[in-house]
């Protein structure tokens, strides 16, 4: 394969295209053309536009240059070998307690079948990873793989269409359910690995699936996990999808969730991140068919120097579509949070109901906050409404904790706990609720 | 078990304590009562630890203690309760998280066994049954969508499970109605023995029928101006604070 040289690249980009070159051959989906010009557009835009920088108005609070002035190794599946039997018995790949699902773990990328389990699905259901779909059949998946992402995105986006690794996908035929949920794992473990997982989701009429992603470390490497995945939900159709993010400090997450929503399907998107250095989570939805409902809903809880930023765009494209938008943060230390979230009603949007809020516990003096809504209205029939609150932990509590009987740093961490646990009180999933709560509660002990 | 010599405290700069004596043995019940602005909440949130209250002069001594030199959660685990006048809602966190919280910090100073969750909620099902409150509120977030009376009576749901030596009940009356008192003072009076003793902070009378007090003391102006006993509570329901401001300051 052959790459037109290009003279005059962005900034931080060469690397990436001349790992294209030489590892063009073994990433998924060998001869099938079109899967390969859409690799090079992407890798042309990638190295003509490059990585985002502050001066764009999406970007504006997210420094990237620990991230761009890097450069991250993507792992093919020949170089990488076999994962040693010490990282298949880390904690962090344990499964969560009382949680019986279907199970995908990808260690830098690569498919871990040893540690995978997705026997006994349900009928009408596929599962399977992005490569074997590329090998067997690739026609089921050429109209819909990027078809959402489309050509106009960011240059993280780009990467990843250029450069995507393995991934998942996800095919349910009309009526199907999915009686478990869907367990998918991110490992990263190598230093300076990129990791790039391509997911498709594809919700047949009325279909119903809960699926979780769930990023973890396996070392304190600096790595970067870019991932995209788009969901395609058609009529009637259901998906709770939950991000978790508790990859170590030292790695850098881009997060893509890209959905369109079709009349009246239900789009739930929940985001945990309690680990990350730094943390950038792009959640779209574009509901096309009236009726359509999507929530996103994120908890984040930071200390240190961590750095996250909830990117939402909510696109009211039709009429009756309602939406509802909850991000509860809690910072620490000089960690920071960022939440831009735009909701565009189109014109033809009527009866659009449209809610947005932020709420922000900052514990430290260092801790910053930058909240931004953004609303483009083009219909006159609708109910949009946005707020959002910072502020420090209740004076008046705190004594009446205390004087209770209770220690300073107890009554802090109930407070803080109390503040964003009605946001993981949502979460469906009863011993993934458990497991979060427990893991927000070991957090704020360890941050006393 | 208190005496309070020469206390004076104040509140953002202004001093609202100046010069407060008071001496309450094992088992008795005082009464303060006094015009609104003399100082009575002032007074109860100093010896509770509030933070914004800050001491100029003067001891408190507390079981052979300095109480001063406590920081508020030792002073609770020590046996000292505050009832508060504005009960605190805190949404998010139940009522029976708090309450268990509360018990086991209380019991570990102590050094006793902390309860485990069978003989926690047994526990605490009896001392509801004292306040007459329904175990529903036990389950909802503490004081979260509570009447002013089911707040006062969650109060004393508290004070009834931690039995501290010494309870501060800083206008437990304010807000309530007939029944409602009538409930929260069978609670307290319950508590009532020889080894507990309370500090009740009132503006009105009322109160001090349903709760009798052994001593009354007048606060105004940041002291205690006149102490007697329950008939001085009395006089004043019949003469007003004026009475006893003029009398004051005449002598």
């Amino acid at each position: 394969m052959q790459v037109q040289p290009d003279i005059m690249v962005a900034p931080g980009t060469q690397p990436y295209l001349d790992q294209f070159k030489q590892l063009s051959d073994n990433l998924p989906g060998q001869g099938v053309d079109w899967l390969q010009s859409s690799r090079k557009n992407n890798l042309a835009r990638f190295g003509k536009n490059g990585f985002p920088t502050q001066k764009d108005e999406d970007w504006r609070y997210t420094p990237l240059k620990p991230v761009t002035g890097k450069s991250f190794n993507l792992l093919s599946a020949p170089d990488f070998g076999v994962v040693p039997a010490d990282v298949q018995s880390q904690p962090a790949l344990k499964s969560i307690s009382g949680l019986d699902c279907h199970r995908l773990v990808f260690v830098d990328g690569v498919l871990n079948m040893s540690m995978s389990d997705i026997s006994g699905l349900d009928q009408n259901v596929s599962v399977r990873s992005l490569s074997a779909v590329l090998a067997d059949d690739p026609g089921s998946i050429r109209d819909l793989l990027g078809s959402i992402v489309g050509e106009s995105c960011h240059g993280f986006a780009a990467l990843n269409g250029a450069l995507h690794q393995d991934g998942l996908v996800v095919m349910l035929e009309q009526g199907a359910v999915l009686s478990k949920p869907l367990e998918v794992v991110y490992a990263s473990n190598q230093e300076l690995s990129l990791v790039q997982p391509r997911s498709l989701i594809v919700m047949g009429k009325g279909s119903k699936a809960q699926i979780i992603e769930r990023t973890v470390s396996l070392s304190d490497s600096n790595s970067l996990l870019n991932s995209i995945t788009e969901v395609m939900l058609d009529e009637q159709s259901e998906l709770d999808y939950y991000l978790i993010q508790e990859q170590s400090r030292a790695s850098y997450q881009v997060s893509g969730v890209w959905a369109r929503q079709k009349r009246s399907s239900r789009f739930s998107c929940h985001t945990v991140t309690f680990g990350g250095g730094l943390v950038r989570n792009d959640l779209r939805s574009e509901m096309t068919g009236p009726g359509a409902h999507c929530d996103m809903l994120g908890v984040y809880s930071l200390s240190g120097k961590q750095h996250v930023d909830n990117h939402t765009t909510m696109i009211h494209g039709a009429a009756e579509c309602t939406s509802n938008e909850l991000y509860k943060g809690v910072l620490d230390e000089r960690s920071r949070g960022v939440f831009h979230g735009r909701i565009k009603v189109e014109k033809d949007a009527q009866k659009t109901d449209a809610q947005q809020s932020n709420n922000t516990l900052l514990l430290s003096r260092d801790a910053e906050i930058d909240t931004k809504p953004q609303l483009e209205i083009y219909a006159d029939d609708v109910k949009c409404s946005h707020g959002a609150t910072i502020g420090q932990l209740d004076e008046t509590s705190m004594f009446y904790l205390r004087s209770r009987g209770i220690d300073p740093e107890a009554a802090r961490s109930m407070l803080t706990y109390a503040f964003v646990n009605d946001v993981l009180g949502q979460i469906k999933i009863e011993p993934l609720r458990d497991y979060l709560e427990a893991a927000l509660g070991e957090q704020l002990i360890r941050e006393q | 078990m208190l005496t309070v010599k020469n206390l004076h405290a104040s509140v953002d700069g202004k001093a609202i304590l100046k010069g407060i004596n008071l001496e309450v043995n094992p088992g008795e019940i005082h009464a303060i009562m006094g015009p609104n602005g003399s100082g009575k909440s002032t007074l109860a949130n100093v010896l509770a630890g509030r933070d914004n209250y800050e001491v100029t002069s003067g001891e408190v001594i507390f079981q052979d203690q300095d109480l001063l030199e406590m920081e508020p959660e030792i002073r609770a685990r020590e046996g000292v309760f505050l009832a508060f006048q504005y009960p605190v809602e805190i949404p998010g966190v139940s009522n029976l998280y708090l309450l268990k919280a509360a018990i086991n910090s209380i019991k570990k100073h102590r050094g006793e066994e902390e309860l485990d969750a069978m003989s926690f909620l047994k526990l605490i099902k009896e001392k509801a049954a004292l306040v007459e409150m329904k175990q529903e509120f036990l389950y909802r977030a503490v004081n979260e969508g509570f009447s002013g009376g089911e707040k006062k009576r969650n109060e004393i749901l508290q004070m009834a499970l931690l039995e501290p030596h010494l309870s501060i009940l800083d206008e437990t009356d304010s807000g309530l109605d007939i029944d409602a008192l009538k409930i929260v003072a069978h609670g307290v009076n319950t508590l009532r023995n020889e080894n507990r003793s309370m500090l009740v902070v009132t503006h009105y009378q009322r109160l001090l029928d349903y709760i009798v007090p052994d001593y009354v003391h007048v606060l105004a102006h940041g002291q205690i101006i006149r102490s007697g006993d329950k008939s001085l509570a009395l006089e004043l329901e019949a003469k007003g604070y004026g009475w006893i401001e003029d009398h004051a300051s005449a002598a």
